[in-house]
């Protein structure tokens, strides 16, 4: 067994086997009083979308769900569990294989934090995983049942999620990875994502950047004696950065968007500077798009009216392997208008206020191709290929909701999100697409209709498939999340 | 609505769900164990205290095990099983089995007179805090709010008595250990 730390810190792989999933079929009459009290009604009829489309249940039970794919044939993937949001309790990591037939089985890994995405792809299935000190992006194969982790540098352990992988017309594979840090800064609040598990973790840049040298101070939960301590950009928590210090760019960073073969080759940096990449998708013009999330309005370096944003990747049309210098859109010092953090429209209403972080910064990548009302929490998304279901071109995104009064103290901000919108990327505009009757999660609003959307997909059937995480219930105070909540919805148009 | 889609329905059938549902019950059993051995043990602690501010520190302490106790208890209900009162009675042995302990450990460390019994309910409490954590969690997993509920409060009360405990027994080791006195 390794004896150095840095040794004891690489991931060392994990086991993945298949096996029987216990589950039931179920009627309208069963939706009506399931037996999970967090979520006892699940009812299609609750759910708002625009005229001649319809909605259905496909797969209700689902715990801390993901992310959806599909093979060409139909079968659906669905990807669950593990040491999600928040980071108990953990529920079976895995990915749910639901054929055609109905009949279903387990894609069951021994990993804590456990899949954030799935993805189908020539006949194999990637993903993605959070989990100790890396981000791992892995392949398995639908065949042999054979695992190869392909990526396996990125620097992680602390909030923010994997992204994609998803793949172009160019035939290449295109993955993302959020910030270690909530705020830019490794701090205490919310300790059981980072500072219990990986006190070590911190962020690293996609290009050498120099320190302004402002530190945030905050007490240290770690100690006997909780003192205040100071910690610095790109520094693991409790450790400062000087004015003037330079920290090298590395090609494996954080919050940043990379390309390579599909065998996890030839890796190319493409952005960074992107707080949470979690949602991915390319037209079939080879553009792509990312989700980007805000940031939030508490603690020490808190940051008010921050939108969601999707970012359009420009350096994804530049020749693969030509990037020699990545695009830098805005993380940890710009928000997602354009404006600094410290900007008088960006100062908060509780909290300490922030301080640059990054003296003379690269150039700022945007302005975003979408912005959102913040805490909209964008997530994964997909753009629509058919005629038949409409809206052809545009990008739907999932919308999980907002984590207010926990994230923000404004009143305003406590019904964003909670559906899918779709968005037109040339004009920078969206559309509601499907929601409940009232505004908000139905575990909040009544009835029994969606919760919290956090990824949708077209299936090769041509309907689109909303993958809802369940119910997630916030306080001023904390978050609690409930297993066998979520629900995958499928919407098809008449 | 009447879909068209056949519905998985996920881990949510009766087999699945009461297998599971008894196996939390075994938690619980456990959780009711932990929490007498710790209430008995508090309750004893009290009478061997004379220090008149830590003595109410820990009668106030004796009052809220009483209560979080019942709230043990209740969870039972809330999935509907009954609790083992055998349990419950071990939970009782256990706590006086802690006291020698608590005296074995005492001699062996050179302590003297009761702060072997509060460094054995500080020990007794955390247990007893991680029992009831144990149980938000499957609350969580199987999603039913009323166990989360029932028994946040009491993890925020052990939470709070683990502080109060940790000061105690610290501030109180030397006069135990090195001048082998009571208080």
């Amino acid at each position: 067994m390794a004896t150095d730390y840095a040794s004891l810190r690489k991931n060392t792989g994990f086991s993945i086997s298949k096996s029987t999933l216990k589950n039931g079929t179920a009627s309208g009459s069963i939706l009506q009083n399931l037996p999970t009290p967090a979520r006892p009604v699940i009812n299609a009829s609750d759910v708002v979308v625009p005229e001649g489309y319809t909605v259905e249940p496909v797969m209700v039970g689902l715990s801390f769900p993901t992310d959806v794919s599909f093979a060409p044939d139909g079968t659906i993937f669905v990807s669950e569990g593990g040491s999600s949001w928040p980071t108990r309790p953990y529920m079976p990591a895995r990915i749910l294989v639901r054929k055609p037939s109905g009949e279903t089985e387990a894609i069951t890994m021994n990993v804590q934090a456990g899949p954030r995405s799935v993805t189908w792809h020539n006949g194999d299935l990637y993903f993605t995983l959070k989990g100790g000190y890396h981000m791992q992006v892995v392949r398995y194969s639908l065949e042999t049942g054979e695992m190869k982790i392909l990526i396996d540098a990125l620097p992680s352990g602390g909030w923010h999620e994997p992204g994609g992988p998803v793949f172009g017309p160019d035939g290449l594979m295109y993955f993302g990875n959020g910030s270690v840090t909530q705020q830019g800064v490794a701090l205490p609040a919310g300790f059981t994502v980072d500072l219990a598990k990986h006190p070590n973790a911190h962020d690293v840049p996609g290009q050498d950047v120099t320190l302004t040298g402002n530190n945030v101070r905050s007490r240290d939960p770690r100690m006997p004696y909780p003192y205040m301590v100071e910690s610095g950009a790109f520094k693991p928590f409790g450790t400062p950065a000087k004015k003037g210090e330079v920290v090298k760019g590395e090609l494996f960073c954080n919050s940043a968007v990379w390309r390579s073969r599909p065998d996890g080759t030839d890796v190319e940096l493409l952005a960074w500077g992107i707080r949470n990449p979690f949602g991915m998708a390319i037209n079939d013009d080879g553009e792509l798009y990312v989700t980007d999330n805000d940031f939030e309005e508490k603690g020490e370096r808190a940051i008010a009216n921050d939108p969601d944003r999707i970012w359009h990747i420009k350096k994804a049309r530049e020749p693969f392997g030509s990037v020699k210098t990545p695009d830098w859109y805005g993380f940890p010092d710009i928000c997602g208008d354009g404006l600094p953090v410290n900007h008088p429209s960006h100062l908060p209403s509780r909290g300490k206020a922030a301080e640059l972080l990054i003296e003379n910064p690269p150039k700022w990548a945007g302005p975003a191709a979408f912005l959102e009302k913040p805490h909209s929490c964008m997530c994964k998304m997909d753009f629509c290929r058919s005629d038949a279901f409409g809206y052809k071109g545009e990008l739907f995104v999932a919308e999980w909701g907002t984590l207010a009064p926990l994230n923000s103290p404004r009143p305003e901000d406590l019904d964003h999100g909670f559906r899918v919108i779709r968005v037109d990327v040339n004009k920078g505009t969206a559309e509601p697409f499907l929601h409940n009757k009232t505004m908000g999660p139905a575990s909040s609003v009544g009835g029994g209709g969606i919760e919290r959307p956090v990824s949708c997909k077209f299936g090769p059937d041509g309907s689109l498939y909303v993958l809802d995480f369940g119910v997630a219930k916030v306080t001023p105070g904390n978050m609690l999340a409930f297993a066998h909540t979520g629900v995958l919805w499928k919407v098809t148009r008449k | 609505m009447e879909s068209s889609t056949k519905i998985t329905l996920v881990e949510l059938d009766q087999e699945t769900r009461e297998n599971q549902l008894d196996r939390a019950k075994a938690w619980f059993d456990n959780l009711l164990l932990t929490q007498s051995s710790c209430r008995k043990l508090v309750e004893d602690t009290v009478e061997k205290i004379e220090e008149p501010h830590i003595k109410q520190y820990l009668a106030e302490m004796a009052l809220q095990e009483q209560e979080h106790e019942e709230k043990a208890r209740e969870l039972f209900k809330i999935i509907g099983r009954e609790p083992s009162d055998m349990r419950q009675l071990l939970g009782q042995i256990a706590g006086k089995a802690r006291q020698a302990l608590g005296d074995f450990i005492a001699v062996s460390g050179s302590a003297k007179g009761p702060w072997q019994d509060l460094h054995q309910v500080y020990l007794s409490n955390f247990n007893s805090m991680g029992a009831f954590a144990v149980a938000e969690q499957l609350g969580l997993a199987l999603g039913i709010p009323a166990i989360v509920d029932t028994v946040f409060p009491v993890i925020a009360e052990k939470s709070t008595s683990q502080l109060l405990l940790q000061e105690c027994v610290l501030e109180m080791c030397s006069k135990s250990i090195l001048y082998h006195e009571p208080f």
